[in-house]
Parts: structure tokens; sequence; C-alpha cells
């Protein structure tokens, strides 16, 4: 069963922190009316900046934390500078406003019963794996009833973000392309020895990142029975289902394919519903 | 002492759309809009002129591959290929919800050849609920249709034409703007029976990734909607205004009440907004409080005195 979905809202959200936490890679705390509805871990919002009529449409970003406190709810997200909109949101300092929309979108199924939870990040896509792992496995994982590792990879060692939220929940193994932390390579290399001795029925996968890692993923899972959930990306206009902008091709397994929102009916995904025509573009 | 704003300077809002009235000039753009339930978390539904659906065909159509949007200096590209559910699993699963909400509903239909907007219109003519049509002679999505249909006088009015026959329900037809004159087109379709016109759908546009060297757009070109296209739709639709007896709707790139109220002084008896429900999916309320505010400052007290009010004449 997949986490269900709360009430959406539209609020103004103040900054309150917006932090440098590596090259390019930003975390931004923003303070909302109590009334937002608690995102389920892999959901995700809709943020723009009212005072600007460029760029025009709000940026879709995944949930990263989220608690409440003092009658507000604390909203925590984590985004890399790629565009002129995350450009601007790099520069934005404490008082400063955001519009902000969601908790939207279907997140992460949550069972308990796993044994094993393995979380495979690339870049920024530790931001929806670290929040589900707070909300989803903090418990399991105090009792010592699930056992959790973090695979976390990134071209470079100062591209690595977000390891000091996720460390203390997890075991860590990184990966880099240039070798310069961790394994030298790609992080579905790492995940891939590990796999061995995995009980199928008590492991689940979680991943997010790069679209290439999606597909090495999908490709590791597919010769096991162990179950796999990733958070994907796609270009979106309204994060709400109405511009059907956010197409992913998925497929029945018998070759035949039909279109999903990521916004809606995703962004999560079971890895082996995702059509190889999705990784094409990349 | 705080007084109900609508209670002391109640502004005439009503607009009338061949036989159809509606409670403002607000309605919503077809594929912008979904099928009107995605928007009911943000808006008073039943507050709106009319919802016009997404477009329908006789049979699904599973829509372009992606990437199918991409954001441009004020606007975006899309290329979502008229992906829609079909006319029948519209009916079967979308109407029930709309028959509750007390607002009209006006289906926006195409298809692939003049026959099967035919049919579509005569299926939909006969559903609970439905209060008008829009015929999409426009898209620039589908290769086969869209363009072809709606840049030839003598094919649009061919299709209006068909689709009268079919139904007595107020019948607009959408135009394309990717012709050299919009009037031409817009006066065949008067004479074959519209009961009103609405434009301009989206103009025909292209995006380049130079560090990839491909399209943005899996379709390579799309329709290029938002607040750049705005000044162009207007000056298209002032043109339709002056050549047609029938009531004309404004549509491209409104995201303000101060937008629709442009449209409506140029002449424009209706306006659909797009776009901007992307960007705030409330947005058609604030143009509906907005437009009531202008015309209590300026003393307007019913929307017929607005529309059409352009002063062009430099003595005046």
């Amino acid at each position: 069963m997949k986490t269900s979905r709360e009430h959406p809202s539209m609020v103004d959200g103040e900054v309150i922190g917006n932090v440098e936490v590596s090259p390019n890679h930003f975390r931004l705390t923003l303070r909302l009316p109590g009334t937002f509805s608690t995102p389920s871990p892999g959901q995700f919002v809709m943020i723009r900046d009212l005072e600007r009529r460029e760029p025009l449409l709000p940026r879709p970003l995944s949930v990263y934390g989220f608690h409440r406190e003092g009658g507000y709810a604390i909203l925590v997200l984590l985004y890399r500078v790629a565009g002129l909109g995350t450009s601007l949101f790099s520069r934005l300092r404490s008082k400063a406003f955001l519009n902000v929309l969601g908790p939207l979108g279907r997140g992460f199924s949550v069972d308990c019963d796993v044994r094993r939870v393995i979380l495979v990040a690339g870049g920024v896509g530790v931001a929806p794996l670290t929040f589900l792992l707070r909300e989803g496995y903090s418990q399991t994982n105090a009792s010592g009833k699930t056992q959790t590792t973090a695979y976390v990879g990134a071209r470079t060692a100062e591209l690595l973000t977000g390891l000091d939220r996720l460390e203390s929940f997890c075991d860590l193994r990184i990966a880099t392309n240039d070798g310069s932390a961790g394994h030298q390579g790609l992080v579905t290399d790492l995940v891939r020895s590990d796999l061995n001795g995995c009980n199928p029925e008590e492991t689940f996968i979680y991943g997010c990142g790069p679209a290439a890692m999606i597909r090495s993923l999908g490709l590791l899972v597919r010769k096991t029975a162990i179950r796999c959930e990733v958070s994907i990306e796609e270009r979106m206009a309204c994060g709400i289902g109405a511009c059907l902008g956010c197409a992913v091709a998925i497929t029945d397994g018998k070759g035949l394919s039909d279109y999903q929102r990521v916004c809606k009916e995703g962004p999560v995904f079971n890895i082996l519903d995702i059509s190889p025509v999705f990784f094409s573009n990349e | 002492m705080k007084l109900d704003k609508c209670a002391i300077n109640p502004v005439g809002l009503a607009v009338r759309i061949g036989g159809l009235q509606l409670k403002n000039p607000v309605m919503t753009a077809s594929g912008t809009f979904g099928y009107g339930q995605e928007f009911a978390p943000f808006c008073d539904l039943k507050r709106l002129g009319a919802i016009v659906l997404k477009g329908l065909s006789l049979e699904p159509r599973p829509g372009n591959p992606s990437p199918r949007i991409m954001e441009t200096p004020c606007g975006m590209l899309n290329a979502v290929g008229l992906q829609n559910i079909g006319v029948r699993a519209f009916i079967a699963e979308k109407m029930p919800y709309l028959r509750q909400i007390d607002v009209a509903v006006i289906a926006n239909i195409f298809g692939e050849t003049v026959d099967e907007y035919r049919r579509i219109a005569e299926i939909l003519s006969h559903v609970d609920g439905v209060d008008g049509i829009e015929v999409n002679i426009s898209c620039p999505n589908v290769k086969k249709g869209g363009i072809a249909f709606g840049a030839n006088p003598d094919v649009a009015a061919d299709i209006t034409q068909k689709v009268r026959g079919e139904t007595d329900l107020p019948m607009i037809v959408k135009l394309t703007p990717n012709v050299t004159d919009i009037t031409e087109i817009a006066m065949a379709v008067e004479a074959a029976g519209a009961d009103a016109v609405s434009l301009i759908n989206t103009l025909t546009g292209m995006s380049v990734d130079i560090e990839r060297r491909r399209p943005h757009l899996a379709n390579i070109t799309g329709g290029l909607s938002g607040p750049a296209v705005k000044p162009v739709a207007l000056r298209m639709v002032w043109q339709a205004v002056h050549s047609l007896k029938i009531p004309v709707i404004g549509i491209g790139g409104i995201s303000t009440a101060d937008d629709a109220l442009e449209f409506l002084i140029a002449g424009a008896t209706a306006i659909e907004i797009g776009t901007a429900n992307f960007i705030n999916p409330s947005v058609t309320m604030k143009v509906i409080d907005g437009i009531e505010e202008y015309m209590t400052r300026h003393g307007i007290g019913r929307i017929d005195e607005l529309i059409g009010s352009l002063i062009t004449d430099p003595q005046q």
C-alpha cells in the first residue's frame, strides 16, 4: 500500500534558512501556516517566488524534512542550482516569502515488516529518501527490527550532499565517479555487490536520482524479486494533474505502455512499471 | 462596521454566449483545468462563468512522448498531443462529479476527421450536464488534425456545419492564430452556424537545447502559451470582434483581472484563463474578484457597459 494522500493547499512560506550545504546545493527551510497538511515521504511541493514574473512556472521539489513547531509547519527542501528558478531561490535570504503548493503526489510505500531497507541516491536524490528513512523507518531502525543501508553517489566528493542527515540513521556507503570519496564508480555497482544474500521477502529498495542511475538500478532489480520503488523527475507545469506535461511511459510488462502523470500517479513508481522509453531522453 | 461589498453594490457580471447564460465572463481554457475536479481544493467551482474541459476525442488518445513541456521567456511550449480518456469514458467517469456542481460545463471536442467531430457532437448533445460545446479546429500538435482544419476557411466551415447539424447546444468554435488572416476563418465559421468563437489557441513554436543540440520537446514543435502571447491574442480578438456579430471569447496569456479587462474592453464577451491555472490554481477566483472590484471602482453597474468600450478615436 502506498502512503495516503493529504489535502493539498497553497500557502505563503517564510524563508527561515537557505544554506549552501555543498557547492551549488542548498537546504531551504520554510515556515508555513499550521494548516499545511503533513506530507508523506516521497511527496513534493511546487514553489515559486510570487514577486517575480520570471520564471513563470513553479518548481517541483521533494520534501526533505517536515515538522511542526509553535503552531507552524516547518518544511525543509534540498535543491541543486540547475537553472533560472533554482538560481533565484539560492539568493533568497531570511524573511523572504515563497509560495508553496502541496503536499502533492503519491509517496513511497512503507512496509514495517521488512528487515532490510536499501536506499539508493544520486545527488539531491537523497532528499526524499532521507525523509522516508526518518518518517517511515526511524522506529523500526531504532528497535533494531530493520537495518538500513544508504548508498549515495555523486560525480565528485564535494557534490555529495545531505550525508549529515543520513549517517546517524543508517550505514552509509559512498561512490563517486572520480574516486575522490568512497568507491570509484557508480553507486549501483556498490548496491550490486551487496544484494547477494538479501532475502527478497524482507528487503525493500528505494531509489531517487538521475535517469541513468534509475535505469541501472532497474536492471539490477529485474534479476531479483526484491521490491523497489523510485521517485522520478519530469518537467511539469502545474503539479496537480492538469497540464499532462509530466508524462512517464508505464509498461504492463507485455510491451504495451501508457502514460501516467509523475505529479499525480507518481512521483514514486514501482521501478519495474517504468517503460524503457523513459530512459531514452538521457 | 464591516460591510459585505456584494450587498452594497451588486455589479452585474452575467454574460450570454448563444443561448447560454454565464454568471460571469471568466471561463477556464481547455487543457489547463483538467475535468474540473483537480481544481476543487483551490477554487469554488460554482463561482466560475464556465468550465471548459480538457479536449475530448471519440477514442482515448495516449498523447506524445516526454518531454512534453518547456518553459520559455514569459511562456511555455507544450506538445501534450491531446491526451485524453475519450468521450465515452469521460461521460461515465467524469460527468457524475460535474453534474453535482452548479456551474456551466462546456465540452471541448476535436477529431481526426470531419466525421469524427460530428459523431462526438452527436454523443455529447444528449449528455445531461453538458451545457455547451467548444470545437477545437486549431490545435497545432496533431500532425493529421489541428492545423489543417483550422487554417482553411472552407474546412473550418464544413466542421462547423456538421457539428451544428448534430446539436442544439451553444457551439463555440476555437480558432488557431497560426493563419494569415484570422477574420477570414472567423467569418466562415460564423456563416456556418457557430454561436461564438474563442481565440487564440497556442502559437506554434520551438526551443532548442544548444548543449545537446536537440529540440527541448520530443515532438520538436509545440504550442506557445502564457503572458508572452497576450498582445498577439488581444490584437486578434479585437480584429475578430470587428468582423463578427456573434460573441468573441478572448484567450491568450490572461493571468490577472487587468489582463481580463483588456480583452473585455477590446470587445470580448468572455475570457478563458489557461496557463495561469498552472501557476496559481486559484487564479480564476482572483480574476473574478478583480473584475468586480474594477467595476465598483469605475461605477460600472453591468458588464455589458464595459464590453467593447475601447476608445480608439483620438478626439474623444
